[in-house]
């Protein structure tokens, strides 16, 4: 059951990616810059999840956090900023047609990181393997 | 190698990588508190290049009419709060490596909107595509291991 509501919520989740760029891109056709953009939505974000931690009494659980769990999730900002940073500058001085099929490969490396660092809990099976690889190939050919 | 090419794989690299160091996070912290952590160090970040001289500086913000707040929070609030809320929950009961391929699977969802809603045809390439695409969700989603 578990396994399904994961499956679920990641579905749901690219759903929520496919949409959110048709809103962006509406936002975008103002003329303005792209990073002012994400500022605004990613503000908007933080915003909420301040507002749903006070709510849910975890901000007052600060204290608890640990040290490994705190520099681990700050690592994985620090990640998804030069993402989005390099995202904008390749689309800046790139062709669209060749940056997104390039960026879209990023599964391939969440499954090489995982492979050597997470092995622990991880599913690492052939069909795991060749579905990401499908996925991959066919996400590139349909951009 | 061309400069965005590089500036792309070094992309799809810390979106990759950016994965790994959540799941370890999340075994010592609540994931909206993850959540929390990653979008102020996106916002800082946002805010620093937008102080070193990227665009034109703060004052632009007093000149946005409504309509484009309201585009990008509507942005804001799929991507970043539903969509990657629900994407590092679902680290708590599938693989990071199933949770990533799954929830990459959304350009498939643009091309449905685009054959539906616009009535655009598609090439033969982006039909194979969409085929792989979920024959491969398929393969992590019902073959895959537990």
């Amino acid at each position: 059951m578990s396994h399904l509501r994961g499956q679920v919520e990641a579905t749901i989740a690219s759903v929520c990616f496919g949409v959110a760029p048709i809103f962006a891109k509406k936002g975008l056709m103002s003329g303005l810059h792209p990073f002012y953009g994400v500022l605004i939505a990613n503000g908007t974000a933080l915003v909420i999840m301040i507002v749903l931690a006070f709510f849910s009494q975890q901000v007052w659980q600060w204290k608890a956090i640990k040290k490994y769990g705190l520099s681990n999730a700050i690592f994985a900002g620090l990640c998804n900023s030069v993402a989005i940073i390099t995202f904008y500058w390749a689309m800046s001085i790139g062709k669209v047609a060749l940056v997104v099929p390039v960026t879209c490969i990023y599964p391939l490396f969440t499954m090489l990181a995982a492979y050597f660092f997470l092995r622990e809990g991880e599913a690492f099976d052939r069909y795991t393997v060749i579905g990401t690889f499908f996925i991959v190939i066919g996400v590139i050919l349909t951009i | 190698m061309d400069l965005s090419i590089f500036l792309s794989i070094v992309c799809a690299m810390a979106w990759g990588v950016q994965s790994i160091y959540l799941k370890k996070a999340m075994g010592s912290i609540p994931f909206q508190m993850a959540i929390l952590i990653t979008l102020t160090v996106n916002f800082l970040a946002l805010i620093l290049l937008i102080g070193l001289g990227i665009g034109e500086g703060f004052p632009v913000f007093l000149t946005l009419p409504a309509p484009v707040y309201f585009y990008f929070s509507v942005a804001g609030l799929l991507n970043f709060v539903l969509g990657r809320g629900l994407y590092y929950s679902s680290f708590r009961f599938i693989s990071v490596t199933q949770s990533t391929s799954i929830s990459s699977t959304y350009p498939i969802l643009s091309v449905a909107f685009a054959i539906i809603v616009l009535g655009e045809k598609l090439a033969l390439h982006q039909w194979a595509g969409i085929g792989l695409t979920l024959f491969g969700a398929y393969l992590l989603m019902v073959k895959g291991k537990r």
